[in-house]
This record gives structure tokens, sequence and C-alpha cells, in this order.
């Protein structure tokens, strides 16, 4: 009996070992070119590294179960008559109670308070959706474009409406989206750490990532992560 | 085609009363829906031009018929048939009047807030979703008359009687909620 | 002739539809407004067609009659032609259901395919995107209605009442209403093909489903009938339920299938109005010009998002709670031990159900609605992991030290255990904002939900399947073809979705017939796994149709299991029960020696009296 314990367990403990080691070793995310991008990939990590422990217990209990506690077919017989004890349960609610609530906290809570610790922005760009392209315009120069320039580690506040439709403003690399709402503007804040092209790195992308219709997978535009020096040339060439 | 009698045993008056009464909690979440629309929509302000004298008239006239409603339904658990039938035709007359009164109250709309501007479409939207209830209240009671005239109900037979009269206060109360909603809050 | 019930539906429903149709031209033409609109038309001539359709089929004979002071029309029919007809009986009504929806399930399954053709390769492959779209949409509302209805509508139909030892459901002819609902879904549904598609997903959201093509208003239509059937559905269970449960038949003493029906028929009954409230606000805005959520006018879109949400999410719980009462109704049975914490897992699904009501923003963490609901949002959903562990630990606590019988239902039900665990574990991630701001539409979505509805709920509707396919049929299922069934779908199962949360985190968003030409090769993998999933199913189909045909006959309790349906022949007799079963123990007990759930036909009388619950 307890021995059927000790071997499940053990048997727990190797494939979380096995299965937060494969975690930790595969590539899981693409380039992260921004501050929130770090945010957003350690709360994933974070929840990788709490979520195996729940999975491999399930995979325990059942790979053992199942190597083990089979019924004969010569000689069928019941199992033993247990219901069950409350102070098992008990237990049980509060070790998954323990750790929804430490998610909620960690990385939820804090993350989000990470993300929006900070509402002060270098630089304004807004971003208008239509059927099937989007229109970026940088207020502070007076240059309309179809791609997005920014220079690397300022803060930028995107500005985000549609014309008609839902469209939904996501970069890849930046790891943020927020949707582009007819009728009402939705911000999102993005500092690039990084530099990168489109071209080099097809993360590097404007993409629609809210169904708009028949162009909506064609909905994308390039994003140019430059140096500040770069970026200032590249202002001085688009200003009408 | 052969036909052949089957005794279906569960459609015990108990019974059939917990499935209205789900019925009702069903139906009342369809309004809660367009109710909390309006909410999100408007918040706490409403227009001017909404008639309040013609909108008390008829919620009084709604409320007036629930009263005629409940007089038929006790009639006929004491087996009076002459007051059931006579209060069942009140209650028709008195829910074809606020129908009436609602028709009014849209061509007024249409004046003031026609249904492609935003109040209007809340507007059309709670009344006319309501006033179908109310007509469906009303075919059901012209069915009840009908049926009353050729003595179908008694002391024995009341459950067609009851489902219909509780399914229209359940109309009143309905309107107990869209009434406020429409008229009377303000910030 | 065996179709003419459903030719007579067919003509009243055109009659109907005629009569609406031409009485809003003639409106329309006294008020002079231009007379021919075909959408409003279509909506205002389909409701009385849909009236004319349930008279014609039946309701006219067995009920409507009724209201005029005729009597009723019953037609004594036993042999297969009572599979198309309005009528009562609760196991007729099952396989009606049933086999329904597992041809919806492969037709939308042979959509998928077509998508898993298209998105072999970056570019166009063999179809134009907004043909893509519409087959995706078609793909999504399909299997949704499959999820939502196969195991309530069809399994529970036929189980349930056996399950508490009652003869029928409480309102038979409402129950025939509700299966006779879904034809006319299904048909509007293909019909969007011949008016233009809509390409707005499953989730339809303005403005875009006001905008687009006459087919949106087909699928409105749609899911507001089939919404209208749910609600109806969850009434009569509720009801039967409440009222019918054989003497002795105590909430302690429920079996679990029965509970988690119950519970997730509260969702049905109310948040499904919501889902038709929001749908006929589409409809309204598009004929007759309201401005609900056009934004042009003063409307808001989030609006429908909300409305909507309000009833998808809680219906995500409507599919997988009868799925959860499914493998645990299993797993005891075919570990011989007790259903392990039974008190705790019903407070449990009960924790969902509420919970269930208060989460729906969790779709609206990139909305763009106001950041402080956030926080709230995401904490009601991570505690919805709470009482969905409970049916782990109650899954967990049954097997172990069980002496496991490893047939197909058991096996399907395992894998359930373990599909719906990578999908809750993936909501999780989904749960939290800052993840979810990336993973928000993309293939990680994609891959959670697979994992919980195809993985969680359609395998345990296999299981159940498999598990009363002898009582249904009275024939046993080919085990060698259930086994092998089992194992090439679970495995190509999860080859098909597990690298779709890559695809999602590598930036491949959703409902997309093109991506960057570097997922190229992930896409194909999946292509090729899908291909071989789909394939199993032909493995499902020929073992069903086979073993129904020429299947050996079965024995009354193939499976030595206690719940009250193996106590009656296979498959059982109209009036399932010669007697009120007597309740007397717990459907689990296995083990104890002496304990005995139910004492059937030992008294006795006619099973015409009913079951007298009124005590
Ligand atoms: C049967 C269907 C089903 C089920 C059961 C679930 C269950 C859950 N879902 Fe899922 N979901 C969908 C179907 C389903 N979902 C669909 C269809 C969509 C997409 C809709 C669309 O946009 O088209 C979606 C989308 C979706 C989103 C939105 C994603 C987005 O668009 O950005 C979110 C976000 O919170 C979410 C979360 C969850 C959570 C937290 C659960 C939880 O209920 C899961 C709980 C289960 C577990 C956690 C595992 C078991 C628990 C334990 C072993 C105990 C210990 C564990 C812990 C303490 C963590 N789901
Ligand atoms: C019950 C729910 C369910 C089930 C079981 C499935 C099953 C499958 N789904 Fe589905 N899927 C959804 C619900 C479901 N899906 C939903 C809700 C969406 C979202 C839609 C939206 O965004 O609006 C979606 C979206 C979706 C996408 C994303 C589309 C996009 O965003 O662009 C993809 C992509 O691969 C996909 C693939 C598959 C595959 C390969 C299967 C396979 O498991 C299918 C297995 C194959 C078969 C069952 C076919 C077998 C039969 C034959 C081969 C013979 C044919 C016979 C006849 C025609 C009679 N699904
Ligand atoms: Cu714009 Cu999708
Ligand atoms: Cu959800």
């Amino acid at each position: 009996m307890g021995r059927h314990y000790l071997k499940a367990a053990i048997l727990w403990i190797l494939l979380t070992a096995i299965g937060e080691f494969l975690a930790l070793r595969i590539p899981l995310f693409p380039t992260a070119a921004a501050e929130e991008a770090r945010i957003i990939d350690s709360s994933f990590i974070l929840l990788m590294i709490l979520g195996i422990p729940v999975f491999t217990f399930v995979l325990a209990v059942l790979i053992y179960t199942l190597s083990t506690f089979r019924s004969r077919e010569e000689a069928p017989e019941d199992g033993p008559p247990v219901h069950g004890r409350p102070a098992v349960a008990l237990l049980w609610i509060t070790i998954t109670a323990g750790l929804a609530i430490y998610v909620i906290f960690n990385p939820g809570l804090k993350g989000l308070a990470e993300l929006r610790a900070n509402q002060r922005a270098d630089l304004v760009v807004r971003v208008e959706g239509s059927r099937w392209f989007w229109k970026v315009t940088y207020p502070e120069y007076g240059i309309t474009a179809r791609e997005i320039v920014l220079p690397v580690h300022r803060r930028v506040r995107f500005e985000v409406t549609s014309v008609d439709v839902v469209h939904s403003f996501w970069v890849p690399a930046f790891r943020v989206k927020i949707d582009a709402v007819p009728g009402i503007v939705t911000r999102v804040f993005v500092t690039p750490t990084q530099t990168g092209t489109f071209q080099e790195d097809y993360h590097f992308r404007l993409q629609c990532a809210e169904l708009c219709g028949l162009g909506h997978s064609m909905m994308t535009a390039p994003v140019t992560v430059l140096e500040q020096g770069e970026f200032d040339a590249w202002v001085g060439k688009a200003k009408p | 085609m052969q036909t052949v009698r089957v005794h279906v045993p569960y459609d015990h008056t108990h019974t059939r009363r917990i499935g209205l009464w789900l019925f009702f909690i069903s139906e009342g979440f369809l309004f809660l829906a367009l109710i909390s629309s309006r909410y999100y929509l408007f918040g706490l302000s409403r227009p001017e031009e909404l008639n309040q004298a013609l909108g008390l008239l008829i919620t009084t006239i709604l409320l007036l018929s629930s009263l005629t409603a409940y007089r038929a339904e006790t009639s006929i658990l004491h087996g009076d048939q002459g007051m059931f039938l006579r209060n069942t035709l009140a209650t028709i007359l008195l829910g074809s009047l606020f129908l009436v009164g609602v028709a009014l109250e849209w061509a007024e709309a249409f004046r003031f807030f026609p249904p492609h501007t935003r109040f209007g479409t809340i507007f059309f939207t709670l009344t006319g979703m309501h006033g179908f209830h109310v007509l469906s209240g009303v075919v059901l009671l012209v069915f009840l008359y009908f049926h009353g005239r050729r003595g179908r109900f008694g002391v024995t037979n009341t459950w067609p009687v009851e489902g219909v009269i509780k399914y229209w206060h359940f109309v009143d109360v309905v309107w107990v909620f869209i009434y406020p909603t429409l008229y009377l809050v303000s910030s | 002739m065996a179709f003419a019930p459903i030719l007579r539906g067919l003509v009243w429903g055109a009659l109907g539809f005629l009569l609406g149709g031409g009485g809003a031209v003639l409106v329309r033409l006294l008020l002079g407004l231009p007379a021919f609109q075909p959408e409003p038309l279509i909506t205002i001539g389909y409701f009385p067609g849909l009236l004319g359709w349930l008279l014609g089929v039946g309701a006219w004979d067995v009920w409507a009659r009724e209201w005029f002071g005729l009597p009723v029309r019953r037609e004594a029919v036993y042999d297969w032609r009572r599979y198309f007809r309005f009528t009562t009986d609760h196991k007729v009504i099952g396989v009606q259901y049933l086999v329904t929806f597992v041809v919806l399930f492969l037709l939308a399954g042979f959509f998928a395919m077509l998508m898993r053709i298209e998105l072999m390769a970056p570019g166009p492959t063999i179809m134009s995107a907004g043909l893509y779209n519409h087959i995706m949409s078609m793909h999504g509302i399909i299997m949704i209605a499959v999820a939502v209805a196969a195991i309530i509508g069809g399994l529970g139909n036929f189980a349930v009442p056996l399950l508490i030892g009652a003869e029928d459901m409480a309102f038979p002819r409402i129950n025939a209403l509700s299966y006779w609902l879904i034809p006319p879904v299904a048909v509007l549904l293909v019909s969007t093909f011949f008016a233009g598609g809509f390409d707005s997903g499953w989730t339809a959201y303005p403005p875009l489903s006001e905008v687009n093509a006459p087919g949106q208003v087909l699928f409105n239509l749609a899911v507001i009938t089939f919404g209208f059937s749910s609600i109806l559905g969850a009434l009569n269970f509720l009801a039967t339920i409440l009222r019918l449960r054989a003497p002795g038949m105590t909430w302690r003493r429920l079996p679990i299938f029965v509970w988690s029906i119950f519970a997730a028929s509260f969702i049905s009954l109310t948040a499904t109005q919501f889902l038709a409230a929001g749908l006929l606000m589409i409809l309204l805005d598009r004929e007759a010009g309201m401005t609900f959520f056009n934004a042009a006018r003063g409307g808001a879109p989030l609006l429908y998002q909300h409305i909507f949400w309000f009833y998808s999410h809680p219906a995500v719980y409507i599919m997988i709670l009868p799925a959860f009462g499914l493998a645990l109704e299993i797993l005891p049975h075919f570990s011989r031990k007790p259903l392990y914490a039974y008190p705790w897992l019903v407070a449990g699904f009960f924790g969902i159900v509420f919970l269930s009501f208060i989460v729906w923003a969790h779709h609206l963490f990139t909305s763009g609605m106001p950041d402080y609901l956030h926080g709230p949002f995401m904490a009601t959903t991570e505690l919805i992991s709470i009482p969905t562990g409970l049916v782990f630990l109650s899954a967990l606590g049954t097997i172990w030290m069980g002496r496991l019988r490893l047939k197909t239902p058991m096996l399907f039900a395992l894998g359930f255990l373990f599909n719906f665990l990578i999908g809750g574990v993936t909501g999780i991630f989904n749960a939290d904002v800052p993840t979810d701001l990336h993973l928000q539409d993309t293939y990680f979505v994609v891959g959670h939900f697979h994992f919980t509805i195809m993985g969680g709920m359609i395998f345990a509707l296999f299981a159940g399947i498999y598990y009363w396919f002898p009582k249904i049929t009275g024939r046993m299922y080919n085990e060698t073809l259930g086994k092998l069934h089992f194992w090439w779908m679970f495995l190509t199962f999860n080859t098909t979705f597990i690298p779709m949360f890559w695809l999602g985190l590598f930036g491949m968003n959703r409902r997309i017939f093109d991506y960057p030409p570097a997922l190229g090769s992930v896409n194909r993998f999946i292509s090729i796994s899908a291909f071989l999933l789909g394939s199993s199913f032909v493995v499902f189909v020929s073992n069903m149709v086979l073993s129904w045909a020429r299947g050996p006959q079965a024995a009354a309790n193939p499976w030595q299991a206690r719940t009250l349906e193996w106590q009656v022949p296979s498959p059982p007799p109209v009036h399932n029960f010669p007697a009120p079963p007597q309740v007397v123990g717990h459907p689990y007990d296995y083990g104890f020696t002496n304990s005995v759930h139910a004492l059937v036909g030992v008294s006795g009388g006619s099973g015409e009296q009913g079951v007298d619950t009124d005590g």
C-alpha cells in the first residue's frame, strides 16, 4: 500500500524533473524586442514552471495506475471499497486554491502592474485600421506611413482605432496586442529594446489579429526598430 | 392512420408548474440582456421627449389587468364560471388597450427618436419585445376564453387557466422593470 | 410512407414562409416602403415557416389539436420509421439527436480537412480567402453546436430517464420539439453556401457581421433556433431530474452523469438567452436600421462582445460538465471501485456553474475594455481551476488501486483526462492577462480549445457512445476496432494539436488562410496529422454501422455495472421499467459485499401508472 504511494511519488518527481528541464531548454519564444516582451515571457515561464508539476502529477498517477492496477481477465474482482476521506479532499482543495491564488498575484497582477507602471511616453504613434490596411501617423512629425518605424529604447504610446470593423494591433516581437475598435481609441505602450526589421525577422510585423473579412490575413505592415540616429534620418526623409 | 391513446403519466400539475417557473427564469434572462444593454449604452441619462403621461397610463392599465387576471384565476378555483369569463374578457380588453397605448407611444417615438437613433434603438427593442409577449398573452387569453365558454375548466381542470394567468403576471412583472428603465431613471 | 411527416413539415413550412413573407411585403407596400428587401423578408418569413415545419412534422397531431378542442392523434410506430417521426419516447429522441450530431460532426470535420489542405502551405492552395473564412466559420459553429448538444441531447436523453428510474422525460412533447428544431438549424447553416456565406467566425462580432453577405442572416436565425432548442431541452432535464426520480433515488444516490446534466442545464436555461438577444440585436441593426453596435451612429461594438461571452463562456461549461459526468460515470464501473469523493465532486460542479457566470470578460482582455476590469476577471477565471481540480481528484481517486478493465469506453475516459488536463492548464496561460496579451487570437488559443473540446468533450462523447452502444442497439460493437479507433485517434489528435501551441507563440494568428512562410513546415506536419486523425473516423463509422447491423446480441448488462439502465433488457422496452424501481443504495458501491443499488421489477403493477413522485 505505502509502497504504491512511494513509487508513484518517485515517478512524479522524475517526470517533473524531465518536464522542467525540457521547458527551460527548448526555445519557446521568438525574438523579444521590447521591454513588455520580457515581462510577458517571464510570466509565461513562471506559469510553465508551476504548471508542469500539476501536469506530471496527473500523468504520474495515470501511468502508475495503468501499469499496476489492471484487472485480471481470468478472475475479475472488485477494488477496495473506499469513498474517500474529507481530509484528502480538503488538502487537495487547499493546494489547488493556493496555486491558483499564487498565480493570480504572480505573475498575474504583478505582471499587469509592471506593464502599466509607466504611463509616460516619449513618442506617440497613431494607428488606424481599415479594411484591409493600416495607416500609421506620427502627429509630432506630421508623417503618415504604411509602416511602423521606431527608435530603440524610447517608450512609445500607440493610439489605435478603426474606421470600419474591429481589427487588432499585434506585433509578435513586442508580444502586445490591442483591438482597434471603431468609435473608441485604445492604447498600448511599447519600449523597443532591440533593433530589427521585417525583412530579417517576420516577427517584426504589425499583424491584424481580429477577423475582419476577406483581407484579414494580409492585413500586415512592416515594423522597423532603428537606432536613434537612423530614426531621425528616417523622420527627415519621411517628413512631407 | 392508426390512432392510439397513450397515457402520459408525468404531465402532473406540479411538474408543469416547475416547468413554467423555469421558463420564466429563462425569459427573465432575455429581458436582463436587453435591459442591461440600455444601461451599458446610456448609463442613467434619458431624453426629455418621452411622453410621461402616456407611459404612466399604460403602466396603470397593465397593472389593473393583473388584478382582473387574478380574479379570473380565483373564480375558476371556486368554480364560478361567470366570474371567470367576465374577468378573462376584462383582462383581454385591458391587455389590448395596453397594446394600443404602445402603438400610440411608437407613433410619437417615431418623431422624436426613430429606431435608427441611439435611444430609439433601445426604446423600440424593449417595448417591442415586451409588446410581443403581451400579444402572445392576449392570444392565450382568447383561447382560454373560448374554452371557458364551452365549460372546459372547472375545479378539477384548472391548469390551463393557472398557466396562462401566471404567464400574464410574469409579463406584467417584466414591465415593472422596463418602465423605470425607460421612463424614470435619471442622473 | 416513411417520410410522410417530414414531407408535410416541409410543405407546411414553405406555406408558413410564404404567408409570413407575403404579409411582410403587403405591410411594406401599405407603408409605402420598398417592397422587396431580401433580408427582412427572409427573417420575417422564417418564424412562421419554422412554426409550419414543426406543426407539419407532427406537433399538430400530437399537440396543437388539443388547443382547439380536438383529440390528439398518435401513431403507433415501433420499427425504424419511428426515427423519422415526432415521437415522444426519450430513447428514440436520444438516438435521433445522437445520429444527427455525429453526422454534423463528420461534416464539420470534413470542413476542417478542407481548411488543413488550404493551410498545408503558405499562400493560396485550394480556395480563396473568402471561401476559407466561410468554411472556417462553418466548422466553428457546427462543432460548437455538436459540443453543446451531442452529449446532452443524445446521451442525456437516452440515459437520464433510465438512470433515475423514470419512464420518460417530464415533458415528452417538448422533448420532441427540441429535437425537431435541429433540422432547420442544419438546413439554414448549409444554405449559407447559396447566400454569399458568412465570414465572421462562430463569434459573429459586429460591425463585421453587420456589413457582410446575407449568409450572416441565415447564421443568426440558425443559432437563435438552436438556442431555443437548448433552452427547451434544459428546462426539460431540470424538471425531469427534480420531479421524476424513482422512489429512493435521493440526491446523494444520483448517478454522477445525471448531476452533470442537471448542472449544465442551469447554464443552458439562463445564459442562452443572452446569445439569442445578441444575435437578435445584430439582425435589428442590419434590417431595421437600429444602432446597437454601429459606432458611426453611437452604438458600441464592445457591448456585443460582453453579451456574446456572457453566454459563450458559460457555454463551454455546458459542453464540458456533461463530459465530466460521462467520464466519471464510466470510471467507477471499469475500475470496480466507488466514485471517489462524490459529494465534493458534486459541489465542484456547482462551483463551476456559479463561477462560469462571472468570468466572461477573459475573452476581452485585448478588446479595449476598461483596464480596471482586467484584474477581477483574471482572478475569477483562475479560481475556476479549483472546482475543476475536484474532478481530477475524483477521477484519480477512483482509478487508484482499482481493478481496471481497459475496454474501449474506459480508454476514451482516460484519454479524456489526459487531453483535458492539457486543455485546462493551457487555459491558465490564456487567463493570465500578461500572457494573454500575446496569446489572444493566436493558434495557442486554437490549441487550448481543441484540447478542451475535441480532446475533452468529444473523447467523452465517444466514451459514452461505446459505453451505451449495447444498451441503445441491443448489439455489441467490435472491441478490437474500438481499441484501434481509440489509439489511432488519441495519438493523431495529440500530434495535430500540440504543435499549435508553438505556432501561436511564434506569431501565427487565428482565422488566416495565409501565413508567414517560415511557419510552413510545422503547418504541413499539422495538416498531415489532421488527415490521419480524420481517417480514424472511418474505423469508428464502420464499427458502428457493421455492429448495429450484424453485431452479436448484447447481454442486458455486459459491463456488470450497477446503475439502473443496465438492469433492464438491451434495448430497453418502451416503458423502460416493468414497475417503478426501488432505489436502496449508492450506484457505485463496488467492493462492498451485499450492497445493492436498486430493486427492479419486483413489485407488480403496470408501467402506465408512472412514478408517483408527489409524496
Ligand atoms: C469545453 C470547452 C472549454 C473549457 C472547459 C475551457 C476551460 C477554460 N478556459 Fe477556455 N476556451 C474555450 C473552450 C473551453 N475552455 C474556447 C472554445 C475558447 C475560444 C473561443 C474563441 O475565441 O473562439 C476558449 C478561450 C479561452 C480564453 C480566451 C483566450 C483568448 O481569446 O484570449 C481564456 C482566457 O482566460 C480561457 C481560459 C480557460 C480556463 C481558465 C479554463 C478552465 O476551466 C480550465 C480549468 C482546468 C484546469 C486548470 C485543469 C485541471 C485542474 C487541476 C488538475 C487542478 C490544479 C490546477 C491548478 C490550480 C492550475 N479560454
Ligand atoms: C467540437 C469542437 C471542435 C472539433 C471536434 C474540432 C475539430 C477539428 N478542428 Fe476545429 N475549431 C473549432 C471547434 C472544433 N474543431 C472551433 C470552435 C473553431 C473556431 C472557429 C472560429 O474561429 O470561429 C475551430 C477552428 C479550427 C482551426 C483554426 C482555423 C482558423 O483559425 O483559421 C483549425 C485549424 O487547423 C481547426 C482544425 C480542426 C481539426 C483538424 C479538427 C479535427 O479534429 C477534425 C477531425 C476530422 C473529422 C471528424 C472528419 C472525419 C470525416 C471524414 C474525413 C469523412 C467526411 C465525411 C463526410 C462529409 C460525411 N479548427
Ligand atoms: Cu483587420 Cu483582421
Ligand atoms: Cu471563456
